[in-house]
């Protein structure tokens, strides 16, 4: 069940964010994909259909929901919300925010449903998205300690991982292995994606039905969540012994990840955390990779959501506070050796990076037999 | 998020089966006079494009753009490094790749007809920035909402989608019956192992962990107490076609019992006579892109009668000598009057 006292103090953080903004009622928009404005106010966390919290300054909160079974969920997890099943969830909304001269916003307000913003209402909603995202990022000790744990079990379900690969294994049987450790310690949700083979290999997807075979890099993001806050640690393995050209490669990302963590500090901005990472793949002339045909980012935040901002990329202006969580991760493809990750969850503190993961920064070998 | 076995099987899903929709799609559109299709698509609503394609995301959003000649595109936000992927596990003619999906979609429609008439399945809940998007790129575009013209066309299941509604109901079928061990939460984990070995797409286990307290169906954190009688909700996806699946410990005949009677309300749909008597129930299905919509029930106001032929899933409390069962399982509504039935039944040995 959802830790009430951290979600109590969550809606009083938001309601003085309100209030210091002007803003009366708050509409949070939230579905399976990207759910965390929603969590944030209402600490449900939403697996099927659309959801929508609406959480008032004065402290009301009421959630509404379009799948009646997501619904009979909530009125027993989040039983301090007035749960609403709404099959017509964006007219029922809609009838709530008609008629009063509140002044109203949603977040993230480019998810919310379009009948929601149509000029022809007689409501405008303000984009509170910055407001949000701005509590989201900056995290209350509650929120770090669930972090935490997320991270304590983001690395033993990687000593499960590297049990579990094994040549002539397929990846989902291997995500199966994963998912079925983290639902046995009564972790309800991760975000997982994987990788397996050569140079052929770009990135990582949902796991399919290729064979693990010798020789092959495996690489994982596995991000396990709890109390709805995910940490995420990526890691490569090798089937078999790593070549000294997997070595070599592997080396190029261990001291990238280290120059990233290095750069994460008070006042910095998530664009030098993404040079410092970006600077050691160019000094070896490996600048290429850096780019976004290669990778997407070079980390990104953690905490309700499994891509939270700020993205850790050379163009964003986002300055690290402490009490933000993030992935420092330079994941992208080696020439040499095919793609590679490694990386690790930090708490941004006073003196700079705590690092949450425990998970040594090698590339580990399993059996190839 | 989606973290199991995502594929295309060609025998499965068949590219004559996923060119006879297209075939009806633009039909529908021919007669409503559009000159493009517009289906979105994310974690939560992606029955719409899997219907077509057999595309689904496992993260991030994108667009699907039918135009009435040509081969279907899709707009994803999704990097240009899994376009192999999606071409892996889908059948669609080009891919584009953008972060504003609904600004590219908008401009490839625009270069066809500056005017065009575009239909937007599901219109309301399409996200508003990417409404904004499409009106960015195309001012005189002419959008209206296509929800009644898709719900006409996904109504009835055909061969191929009840074929993968089985299978996701063998599939929930298979887990549930592993459900064993020391806590619910060991009893979960087995069966969340099972139905991902069984190639499940995804799959959500809710519990009720204690009928005598409360038979309503939760998501498991930490290690709650378990009651002499529970039971576990099995929702599974298989190559974008969801059901849901009750599992209930209790007295033994009990739950037969009351899987007697489920089917036997079932026989009625999508008529809800069958249901009176029971404590609640719930009928869920597909009309455009959310896999489990809620159509009928005790809390709907207003019920959706699914069309003949078309698959649900069925959840139901049934008092049985003074105890409240649940019970839930996946069917398909009878053709022509014909009683309507389960696709698996809640039993397990």
């Amino acid at each position: 069940m959802p830790d009430q006292q951290l979600a109590a103090e969550r809606r009083q953080r938001l309601a003085a964010a309100m209030g210091e903004a002007g803003i009366e009622r708050v509409v949070l928009y939230g579905n399976a994909w990207q759910g965390d404005y929603l969590r944030y106010g209402s600490d449900f966390g939403i697996l099927e259909g659309h959801g929508i919290a609406l959480i008032g300054r004065d402290g009301s909160a009421a959630l509404y929901l379009d799948s009646a079974s997501e619904a009979e969920r909530a009125e027993l997890e989040v039983p301090e919300l007035a749960v609403h099943f709404a099959a017509d969830l964006f007219r029922a909304v809609g009838a709530r925010l008609e008629g009063g001269n509140e002044r109203l916003a949603a977040a993230p307000r480019r998810f919310v449903p379009r009948w929601l913003v149509d000029p022809a209402r007689r409501f405008k909603l303000a984009d509170a998205t910055a407001l949000v995202d701005k509590l989201l990022m900056h995290k209350a000790a509650g929120e770090i300690a669930a972090v935490r744990r997320a991270a304590e079990i983001a690395d033993a379900a990687y000593v499960e991982f590297r049990n579990a690969v094994r040549p002539g294994r397929r990846q989902y049987e291997i995500v199966a292995d994963i998912e079925a450790h983290l639902r046995a310690r009564g972790c309800p949700d991760n975000f997982m994606i994987i990788g397996s083979g050569g140079k052929d290999v770009l990135g990582m997807t949902p796991p399919s039905e290729r064979r693990i075979a010798a020789g092959d890099l495996v690489t994982t993001e596995l991000t396990p969540a709890v109390d709805g806050y995910f940490a995420q640690i990526c890691r490569t393995l090798v089937v078999g012994q790593a070549s000294a050209a997997q070595q070599r490669a592997f080396a190029v990302f261990v001291e990238a990840l280290q120059a990233g963590i290095a750069a994460v500090r008070p006042g910095a901005r998530a664009a030098d955390v993404a040079k410092a990472e970006n600077d050691v793949f160019r000094k070896y002339g490996l600048g290429e990779y850096t780019t976004n045909k290669w990778t997407r980012v070079r980390g990104h935040g953690m905490g309700l959501f499994a891509d939270s901002k700020p993205h850790i990329l050379e163009d964003v202006e986002t300055v690290l506070a402490p009490g933000m969580t993030l992935i420092v991760h330079p994941n992208t493809y080696h020439p040499d050796a095919g793609y590679i990750v490694l990386g690790d969850a930090v708490l941004v503190t006073d003196r700079g990076a705590e690092v949450l993961c425990r998970t040594p920064r090698q590339l580990f070998e399993v059996t190839a037999s | 998020m989606r973290r199991g076995l995502i594929s295309r099987s060609v025998v499965e899903l068949p590219d004559a089966v996923l060119e006879a929709r297209l075939v009806r799609v633009r039909a529908a559109m021919r007669t409503d006079g559009l000159d493009a299709l517009l289906v979105y698509t994310n974690n939560t609503r992606p029955a719409g494009v899997s219907w077509l394609t057999g595309f689904v995301p496992y993260w991030s959003e994108a667009l699907l753009v039918v135009p009435a000649d040509g081969a279907p595109y899709l707009v994803a936000a999704l990097s240009f490094r899994v376009r192999s992927w999606i071409e892996c596990v889908s059948r669609i003619g080009d891919i584009l790749h953008h972060p504003r999906i609904g600004l590219r979609a908008g401009q490839q429609i625009v270069a066809m007809r500056k005017d065009a008439a575009v239909g937007v399945v599901d219109f309301d809940g399409l996200p508003a920035g990417i409404a904004a998007d499409l009106r960015e790129a195309g001012p005189d575009l002419r959008l209206t909402d296509a929800s009644a013209l898709f719900v006409r066309l996904r109504g009835a299941a055909d061969p191929a989608e009840i074929a993968l509604a089985s299978k996701a109901a063998a599939i929930a079928q298979a887990a549930l019956a592993q459900a064993g061990g020391p806590s619910l939460n060991a009893m979960i984990a087995a069966v969340e192992r099972h139905a991902r070995l069984l190639g499940a797409e995804e799959i959500y286990i809710a519990a009720a962990p204690d009928l005598a307290r409360d038979a309503r169906f939760i998501r498991i954190e930490g290690a709650p107490a378990l009651g002499r009688h529970f039971a576990l909700r099995a929702t599974v996806a298989y190559k974008g076609t969801w059901i849901r699946l009750v599992r209930t410990f209790c007295e033994p005949g009990v739950a037969e019992q009351a899987a007697a009677r489920l089917a036997e309300a079932v026989a009625f749909l999508p008529s809800d006579r069958g249901f009176m008597g029971f404590e609640n129930f719930l009928v869920e299905g597909c009309r455009m892109a959310q896999p489990l919509e809620a159509l009928m029930g005790s809390r709907l106001h207003t019920s959706i009668a699914p069309q003949p032929g078309a698959l649900v899933s069925v959840q139901a409390l049934i008092s049985i000598d003074g105890t409240s069962v649940p019970a839930g399982a996946p069917a398909l509504i009878g053709l022509d009057g014909a009683a309507g039935s389960l696709l698996a039944g809640p039993l397990f040995d």
